[in-house]
């Protein structure tokens, strides 16, 4: 064999090889997985304090690795929902989602870097979907380590007002208002927790400042839904109140939108311009439930439905 | 004033061999990261680009830097003995101390270069991944300058080790002293724990003797645009001349007992 036959054998060697790998990865990835395989999650190896003993003079990069891995955690989950199950999920309601290893790993993540503030707006948003303590936890050993950041203080009051705890929440806005540069709102919002609770101009205030306040995108769409969501249950107030009034002056419910459309612009609703139906605040059209005589948001609609 | 030219004339030749080694083509593999990082991390995130860059800038400056005190340094002396061309230095009027000195003071010279283009590296990744101007450019330099000199630290353990043991036992040696030295809290708190009067003075007594390298890990807080106060920065510089200072000689004294015949 000359020197040049021997270069080509050995290049035509290396580009079979390469496509039989390819082949063969492309035919592994179609096999059905073994769903035991598939659907077993293992827990972290490593707790907290002993990722930090390991990780040397790295523990900011292991924090940014761990919190990484939170969000492609939960990315992945979703994208694995919707297509094997169809599943829309809003960030703010992934109880379905099992999302177990959450929790440690924002954990880790802040043991590794307690000064690191995303994890906890983090958990502060997902985590009391599906496992409230777990964020209470959290947000306490945020607290602890950071005595002086407001803003957890403001997480920690969103917290315990979704779970209509609002003495508690009022409380801690309250703590969190006492702190250097802490905004004035602080303190309003802990007079308004403790006044009306769970009323919703307590919770567009809410969200809205920490809508302003956070960084982090899925955050900002989370709460910019939770504020359309507010709007729409005062915008179905309005449609409720144009239904009775209809009601009382024909006798029955109206056929369409269009018999109500001059009482619903008159309420200052905005209408759909050829089809005359009232749009929700994502722009899809309310629905009109005849039997009931009922308002109720279409399945287009990106309101949160709870 | 001869002892002094000779000991620079020594290091200039440390840092030239160095860069004909290419030892500095650790920056190329280092751009590679930072542009990486740059221009992925946006998506992986969640909006913490700045921090994960200076995160990630500033572990692989210390990362590497290790990797170079370690991996040349344990080689300053043994390259010079297997070549001979130790012996054509120590006929001329040059000390053998002298003789180390410039090699480490070579080493660190080179350690230096790279700190620095690493580190305004680093402030320009920072840039581009904020769009402009943005304090933590300048804010992460205190971090570099102590990660300089745990760097000068790790450089005079490897030289001491060097000048009586082999580059492999040398490097692992120096690689366990840079793991020990960042878990000095542990040994001590290990130390309070134990029983016996003998081990805890044991565990004490390595708790003082090894460097402890914690007082030069500022790269989280720097990544959340803290800066050291001076006091700290004082104290480590201080430490750090004072340890430098221990370990040289120690490399000197061991250093001029040994027969090269």
């Amino acid at each position: 064999m000359t020197q040049r036959t021997s270069v080509w054998s050995l290049i035509l060697a290396v580009l079979l090889g390469l496509g039989g790998v390819i082949v063969l990865a492309r035919w592994m990835e179609a096999r059905p997985k073994d769903t035991v395989v598939a659907y077993h999650e293992e827990p972290l190896y490593l707790n907290g304090k002993t990722a930090k003993r390991l990780s040397l003079a790295f523990n900011g990069l292991g924090a940014d690795w761990y919190w990484m891995r939170s969000l492609q955690y939960v990315g992945r989950k979703l994208v694995n929902n919707q297509d094997s199950q169809g599943g829309q999920h809003d960030l703010d309601d992934l109880g379905a989602l099992d999302l177990r290893l959450l929790p440690s790993l924002l954990q880790v993540a802040t043991t590794l870097d307690p000064q690191f503030l995303a994890p906890y707006e983090y958990g502060a948003m997902i985590l009391p979907t599906f496992n409230p303590d777990e964020a209470i936890a959290l947000l306490q050993y945020g607290i602890e380590q950071n005595p002086s950041e407001w803003r957890l203080y403001q997480h920690l009051g969103y917290i315990y007002w979704q779970r209509r705890d609002y003495s508690k929440a009022s409380e801690m806005y309250g703590v969190g208002a006492k702190l250097p540069g802490a905004p004035k709102w602080m303190a309003e919002m802990s007079a308004r927790t403790a006044a009306e609770g769970g009323s919703r101009r307590a919770a567009r205030e809410m969200y809205q400042h920490l809508y302003e306040e956070s960084d982090d995108d899925q955050v900002k769409q989370v709460l910019e839904r939770r504020l359309m969501q507010v709007d729409s249950f005062e915008e179905r107030d309005r449609i409720r109140r144009a239904l009775a009034a209809y009601i009382a002056a024909v006798g029955h419910c109206p056929a369409s939108w269009r018999d109500v459309a001059p009482l619903l612009e008159k309420l200052q609703l905005r209408l759909d311009p050829t089809s005359r139906e009232p749009l929700d605040p994502s722009d899809a059209p309310y629905v009109l439930i005849q039997e009931k005589c009922e308002v109720d948001l279409s399945m287009r609609s990106r309101v949160p439905y709870k | 004033m001869a002892v002094f030219s000779v000991t620079k004339t020594i290091a200039c030749n440390t840092f030239r061999e160095a860069v004909r080694d290419r030892v500095l083509y650790n920056l190329l593999l280092f751009a590679l990261l930072l542009i990486g990082g740059a221009i992925f991390l946006g998506e992986l995130s969640g909006g913490q680009e700045e921090k994960i860059i200076v995160d990630l800038g500033l572990s692989a400056s210390l990362l590497f830097g290790v990797f170079i005190a370690i991996f040349v340094g344990v080689g300053l002396v043994h390259k010079e003995i297997e070549r001979r061309t130790l012996y054509a230095i120590l006929s001329k009027p040059v000390g053998r101390g002298q003789f180390l000195l410039g090699k480490y003071l070579g080493l660190c010279l080179t350690l230096l270069v790279n700190v620095l283009i690493m580190g305004a590296g680093v402030s320009l990744a920072i840039a581009y991944v904020s769009s402009g101007w943005n304090p933590l450019m300048i804010r992460i330099w205190p971090a570099l300058l102590l990660i300089y000199l745990e760097l000068a630290i790790i450089t005079g353990v490897a030289l001491l080790f060097s000048s009586f043991s082999t580059p492999t036992l040398s490097a692992l040696l120096t690689f366990l002293v840079f793991i020990i030295g960042h878990l000095s809290a542990d040994l001590k708190s290990f130390a309070t724990s134990l029983g016996g009067v003998a081990a805890r003075w044991i565990f004490t007594g390595l708790y003082y003797l090894l460097p402890n390298l914690s007082h030069y890990a500022f790269i989280t807080p720097s990544a959340h645009g803290r800066i050291p106060d001076a006091t700290t920065l004082f104290f480590a510089v201080l430490y750090a001349a004072l340890y430098i200072t221990v370990l040289l000689s120690a490399a000197t004294l061991i250093f001029r007992q040994r027969n090269f015949k």
